[in-house]
């Protein structure tokens, strides 16, 4: 095993009494993402090392940079604790560096192991002038360095000077799971990474009016699935064929209201699966005031028929913002592949924008379906995406 | 589920190929490897078999093989260059006029275009493009039954006009137009108007081997064609020109220059002899299409809320193609028709496959028809060829029937 990452959990770290219980998740998430890759995990308080051997470099940065819970790594030097070895370990990652054309740096030297003779001060100084004389093209910039040369004098010695961000969050599975409303859309993939990072599985339900809608919207949403999985380790997608649904709604309730009823219509469905996968709450992607039933009243009345909780990571923000966060995530470009999830044919000209709760509750209930629901439920396809299947 | 049924209805997408022509083409182009730019003897091989196919075809195109046992040696009219495909034919004499133009002192200034509002996108797209780029572009609409009026076309003619194109036969509803009559309305404008350089474009894609094509070179400049609609090779079509023209683009100088890259003989030839085939019978091949025709227009009008587009037309209208029929569906989206259709086993499509590969799906044909919206929403196009029976007009009918039934909202 030839090389090592210094982990740096996050959240956790704040955690008092059960910080070994989020840990034990880290760890164990780490080691299923990993997957066959042979690796010795450390813990010690504050960090993690893991040793593996270089072959598997990219698929472990890959791992280290998705995985909840972590709030950044990088590729270190290890050495004794002595003056020359980490001199030499320093030395030599300035020069990786200066092969890259960066130019500034700076060393920050930290010492949890007091006994080490020079102070982080003093160490620091005396590094940052044997790498100066060893690299001419560097001068030190103590505010906005090119690069840092992070020394960290612990059990061992530590240099290095490549960090790389982690998703921070919560490790998968320190949370409950949570059923994410998944459309072929740009929002509820970002919710469903959202809610991820919070530690909880996610698993998907996806609504769809075969033939009304194509078949290759239904592939896109199961690109957008595995694509999650990148984040939440692995999921499971729920598919729901709601034709008849849809088609009932569209007989008996006044058009305006139809988006609504359809909505909430899914709201009971995802409900009901929900109950059944123990799922502890719903994700939706929806922001406030996007469209027309996504205001307060319509969020009001689309959650009426559930008993657990809806979480809409993205209600405070707008579109620019998730879009962003999608491009980040690597779900933007599936989602705007042009296959759509509704067919226009369902989708009233003048949607109702603030619809009464009891009126709306009384019309969705004098709809009767239920039985249409259990039966979609029933007749739902079930698709499994394992974290291996990613890339 | 059902067995799936097998019925292709997608002719004017594109033909099933002729496995036996395709064969034989590829085994004679194999063995007459030499490129035919060469001097030497393999070269002059393949030359003299680009030649051959070069002149069936133009025969084919200008209706002369029925005439050929009366009268050997008729004069050709036009010549024809084969090109990488119909598409390719359309832009060739579009982007002759944007080179021409260059070349002017007043350059784009002084330069005009026409084209009708229901061309393909091969012309429509491309004359768009050259409407970014500064030349003036007049966009001629069509009547409600599809057709254009040639003193239309006329009064859109100015004297920087350079070229008009008009499509032969409509890809989506199957409308015929009166070439010869806005030929003449051309020639007439160009005379009034003192411009003798005006040139008449002909997209001729879904006339060859379907109708009869009267091409005079007097007043036509140039057609296109295409091989994979009659049974030819995908990859090959075929500009034909009575007139001289400048290519933009420019290479080895292969096809006359007007375009360059070595030459497809596998293509050329294969699309010659199919050209040549489906010429030669044509009159009974039309009165069977004819005959589909009639039975599909009689199923659709008995399934209840289904209608023809344009409704005016009848079976047997030679103001339209017989081996191409729009339908409306209304309350059923022609895309959710044709998917659950497909389900089924019947190849259908919604207006031109070409225009599926865009992210918005308009329907700009029937539009400028003035057609409903939702109507031209709710129609497929159902197109027919030479396999076509009886059974499979009837297999279409009772299962769109029973769908639509279903699935209307």
């Amino acid at each position: 095993m030839d090389i090592l990452y210094l982990i740096k959990p996050g959240e956790i770290l704040l955690k008092k009494e059960n910080q070994r219980e989020f840990i034990r998740r880290l760890v164990k998430e780490l080691r299923m993402r990993l997957g066959e890759i042979p690796v010795r995990i450390e813990e010690f308080p504050g960090r993690f090392f893991l040793f593996a051997d270089q072959a598997h470099a990219e698929r472990i940065e890959f791992v280290l940079s998705h995985c909840p819970g972590l709030n950044g790594f990088a590729r270190s030097r290890l050495c004794h604790k002595s003056y020359e070895d980490i001199l030499n370990a320093a030395l030599a990652e300035a020069a990786e560096r200066v092969s890259e054309n960066k130019r500034s740096f700076k060393v920050e030297a930290r010492r949890s192991d007091k006994s080490f003779p020079l102070g982080s001060y003093d160490l620091s100084a005396k590094l940052g002038e044997e790498i100066l004389n060893a690299q001419s093209s560097l001068h030190v910039d103590v505010h906005k360095p090119d690069f840092v040369v992070n020394i960290e004098i612990r059990e061992r010695a530590y240099v290095y000077s490549q960090s790389i961000p982690g998703p921070r969050g919560l490790p998968t599975g320190s949370s409950a799971k949570l059923l994410l409303l998944l459309s072929g859309g740009i929002d509820s993939p970002v919710a469903g990474y959202m809610m991820a990072l919070r530690g909880s599985p996610i698993e998907c339900i996806h609504f769809h009016s075969y033939p009304y809608t194509s078949r290759e919207a239904q592939e896109k949403v199961e690109k957008l699935a595995l694509a999650l999985t990148a984040w939440c380790g692995h999921t499971r997608i729920w598919m729901l064929p709601f034709t008849e649904v849809q088609m009932a709604i569209k007989r008996s309730a006044p058009e305006e209201t139809s988006t609504l009823m359809f909505r909430s219509a899914m709201m009971e469905a995802a409900g009901l699966l929900a109950e059944r996968i123990g799922a502890k709450a719903l994700v939706t992607g929806e922001s406030l005031g996007q469209v027309a039933s996504q205001t307060a009243e319509a969020m009001a009345l689309t959650q009426a028929p559930l008993s657990i909780p809806v979480f809409r990571p993205l209600v405070g923000l707008d579109k620019e913002q998730t879009v962003g966060m999608a491009t980040k995530i690597g779900t933007f470009e599936l989602s705007t592949l042009p296959y759509e999830d509704c067919c226009v044919l369902f989708s009233p000209p003048h949607p109702l924008l603030k619809p009464d709760l009891k009126e709306g509750k009384n019309l969705y209930d004098s709809l009767g379906l239920r039985p249409l629901i259990e039966e979609s439920l029933n007749k739902a396809e079930k698709l499994k995406f394992n974290y291996r299947d990613i890339r | 589920m059902n067995p799936k049924e097998n019925v292709y209805l997608d002719w004017a997408a594109t033909s099933p190929p002729d496995k036996q022509i395709l064969e034989e083409c590829l085994e004679r182009s194999c063995h007459s490897y030499g490129n035919p730019s060469s001097v030497h003897d393999k070269g002059k091989e393949a030359r003299a078999l680009l030649e051959e196919a070069r002149i069936t075809l133009a025969k084919a195109v200008e209706n002369r093989i029925a005439a050929e046992s009366e009268r050997q040696g008729a004069k050709a009219k036009g010549k024809i260059v084969f090109t990488g495909s119909g598409t390719e034919a359309d832009q060739i004499p579009l982007l002759s006029v944007l080179k021409t133009a260059l070349c002017k002192p007043l350059g784009l200034k002084e330069c005009h275009i026409v084209v009708s509002a229901i061309e393909h996108p091969a012309v429509f797209a491309q004359a768009k493009r050259l409407e970014q780029l500064g030349i003036a572009l007049s966009v001629v609409n069509p009547e409600t039954d599809g057709r254009l009026l040639p003193e239309k076309i006329q009064t859109a003619i100015r004297p920087q006009t350079r070229l008009v194109a008009v499509m032969a036969v409509n890809n989506e509803t199957g409308a015929v137009q009166d070439i010869g009559e806005i030929g003449r309305a051309v020639q007439e404008a160009g005379k009034v108007l003192g411009s003798k350089d005006i040139s008449f474009h002909v997209d001729c894609v879904q006339a060859l081997g379907k109708l009869e094509i009267s091409l005079d070179p007097v007043l036509v400049g140039s057609a296109a064609f295409s091989a994979h609609k009659i049974g030819g090779p995908r990859g090959v079509g075929a500009l034909w020109v009575s007139k001289s023209m400048e290519a933009l683009c420019a290479g080895g100088g292969q096809e006359g220059g007007l375009r360059s890259g070595t030459e497809n003989l596998f293509g050329a030839m294969a699309f010659a002899t199919c050209a040549a085939r489906a010429v030669k019978n044509l009159a009974e091949r039309l009165d069977r299409a004819r005959s589909l025709e009639a039975a599909l227009m009689e199923g659709i009008r008995q399934i209840p809320g289904a209608l023809i587009l344009p409704e005016c037309r009848r079976p047997g209208d030679r103001l339209f193609s017989p081996w191409i029929l729009s339908a409306a569906f209304p309350g059923l989206g022609g895309e959710v028709l044709a998917r659950a259709l497909s389900d089924q086993g019947i190849a259908v499509s919604t207006g031109s496959a070409c225009s599926h590969l865009e992210r918005k799906k308009g329907h700009r044909v029937l539009d400028a028809m003035g057609t409903a919206p939702e109507l031209s929403f709710s129609s497929i196009r159902i197109s027919t060829g030479d396999a076509t029976e009886p059974r499979d007009i009837e297999q279409f009918l009772s299962i769109c029937a029973d769908l639509y039934r279903r699935l209307k909202t």
